[in-house]
């Protein structure tokens, strides 16, 4: 079986600024692996140990997500290979412009049973790719998924709605979104850092995959830090006992 | 403009149909099965009930009818099978869904972005507009009933979704959504054991307890129901409590419209500090079970 498993390059979280006029600034942010998306490359190892499969990651954005450092950090979590689409162009994608990519690059692999998503980006968290690019690729489409096991070659899911739990054969080919508590991401050792420098890794740019940047579906206004309620920061920086009983004496009221 | 409404439950549609009037005068509403009146559309649109068919199945159907109608929204609620469905009926329609707005004004949606660190304006460029909406953007409005009703055609789906079997989730006997004292739980809880004291501590104040990601996902102590934060509950109590909880945005967003926030963490440069009324920097297994004994009336 050859399973893809998508993710995002975001910038870091912890990194991003607050600018005095409420924009971000993520000048000082290093690039990183969408936090949700280590999930379905987790699921994606897991599978792919058990069962021999291979494991491709595959990745698209702008030129700069293609950092050998990135690189090595996907490659150390069990993939196989890795292919990344990094141009100028695609740097701030929409769902649906991320979605058609990331079909090309599917395609373009060719021969895949099963991909695999994050329930969504960390950083936009849209929770949209894996649904649209299921759809693009005319495969069964499955979100929510909080647990995949194989048996004698079937894909059985089982899926977290609100109020129940689903658990579904899935027909292939398919791409699934899995949940955030689908697993514990392992943290590669020094052996997998390691040798993840000589697993083979392609970057293709748009004219590699011979297309243009498909047209922009989402108009973005602007994107600025909500307004912050003033607190009375009323902070007590001593522990003895004293300072604890006066502290809960002026929370007191507040708590009745 | 005309809205179309699609919703699993009977009763989210009826409270999404009475409330989307603010995006166009006309409702009508998709259901499954042979319901006429739905309150807040003006028209009703059946989809035959068919065995063997999973309510997801129904997407090839729904996305041949937007084609054809081409209304100029569609609006799901913000469920999980909901977007699934109308993530393919972006795809379908080439356009990307507005996910969890927040509020709506003359076709520009708000959502929140990087853990709630932002908030995003935006607006779809093409002619339909996919959006997935909560009961609380718009104001109810009274929800007459339309007479009008129609049949959608089935459309086979291209994968059947083979459903073996479902189970019906224990119900989680905590409300945080209507709760009006909170108290918190993060990382600075040592063992499972120590929630005995927050619960405790919980029922001398007449509380419920949440907690932030990690002590739901990571370590499991309490359900994933009870998790605060951009990707679980966003509340409004009157009063949080945060028993050490650092603060983190993704954690901070889901409770920072609180009226008064109080937190307890041994961290200094906790983040929570600059974001609370009051504050006491302290180890909480020092703090807690004075509250306890002082606050127990």
């Amino acid at each position: 079986m050859k399973i893809i498993t998508c993710f995002k390059v975001v910038p870091d979280e912890q990194d991003i600024e607050l600018k005095d006029n409420g924009e971000l600034s993520f000048e000082r942010a290093k690039l990183t692996i969408s936090n949700y998306d280590l999930n379905s490359i987790e699921a994606g190892a897991q599978l792919a140990e058990k069962g021999s499969h291979e494991l491709i990651g595959v990745s698209v954005g702008g030129a700069k997500i293609n950092e050998s450092k990135l690189k090595k950090n996907a490659l150390s979590r069990g993939l196989t290979s890795l292919f990344m689409l990094a141009d100028e162009k695609l740097s701030n994608l929409d769902t649906h412009q991320t979605a058609k990519l990331l079909k090309i690059m599917v395609e373009k692999i060719a021969d895949w049973d099963l991909v695999l998503c994050g329930e969504g980006s960390s950083d936009l968290y849209a929770q949209q790719v894996g649904v649209q690019l299921g759809e693009l690729l005319g495969a069964t489409v499955i979100n929510s998924v909080s647990k995949i096991t194989e048996e004698n070659g079937k894909i059985i899911v089982e899926r977290t709605l609100e109020n129940e739990t689903e658990v579904i054969e899935v027909e292939l080919p398919a791409v699934l979104s899995v949940t955030s508590f689908i697993n514990l991401p392992r943290i590669p050792g020094m052996k997998n850092i390691l040798s993840a420098g000589k697993k083979p890794s392609t970057v293709w740019s748009l004219t590699d995959i011979g297309g243009t940047c498909p047209s922009e579906t989402v108009e973005v206004i602007e994107t600025k830090a909500p307004r912050q309620m003033d607190r009375k920061k009323d902070i007590t920086e001593d522990d003895s006992a004293e300072s604890i009983q006066v502290f809960i004496e002026k929370i007191a009221a507040e708590l009745r | 403009m005309r809205v179309l409404v699609f919703a699993e439950q009977k009763t989210s549609l009826e409270k999404l149909c009475q409330c989307v009037g603010a995006l166009g005068e006309r409702v009508e509403a998709i259901v499954i099965g042979e319901d006429t009146a739905i309150k807040g559309a003006d028209k009703v649109w059946q989809l035959p009930v068919l065995n063997d068919i999973t309510i997801e199945g129904y997407t090839e159907s729904i996305i041949a009818f937007v084609k054809k109608e081409q209304p100029e929204w569609v609006v799901f609620p913000p469920s999980k099978r909901c977007k699934l469905i109308a993530g393919r009926l972006a795809a379908a329609m080439e356009t990307s869904v507005l996910t969890d707005v927040m509020e709506i004004e003359q076709g520009i949606a708000k959502r929140m972005v990087f853990g709630g660190a932002a908030v995003r304006q935006e607006k779809v460029s093409g002619k339909i507009a996919v959006a997935m909406i909560g009961y609380d953007v718009f104001a109810m409005k009274n929800g007459s009933i339309g007479s009008e009703y129609g049949t959608i055609e089935f459309v086979e789906p291209i994968h059947r979704m083979k459903v073996l079997c479902t189970q019906r989730k224990e119900k989680i006997k905590v409300d945080l959504a209507n709760a009006k004292k909170i108290i918190g739980v993060g990382r600075g809880i040592g063992k499972e054991e120590d929630l005995t004291l927050i619960r405790k501590l919980a029922e001398v104040i007449q509380a419920e307890v949440g907690c932030s990601r990690p002590i739901a996902e990571s370590e499991g102590w309490m359900p994933k129901e009870s998790y605060v934060g951009v990707s679980g509950l966003m509340l409004v109590p009157e009063v949080y409590v945060a028993v050490g909880i650092s603060g983190q945005v993704q954690h901070m967003v889901g409770i920072n419209r609180a009226k008064v926030i109080i937190a307890i963490n041994k961290d200094k440069n906790a983040p929570i500090f600059k974001q609370a009324d009051y504050g006491i920097v302290a180890d909480l297994y020092k703090v807690v079970p004075l509250m306890v004994e002082k606050l127990c009336k």
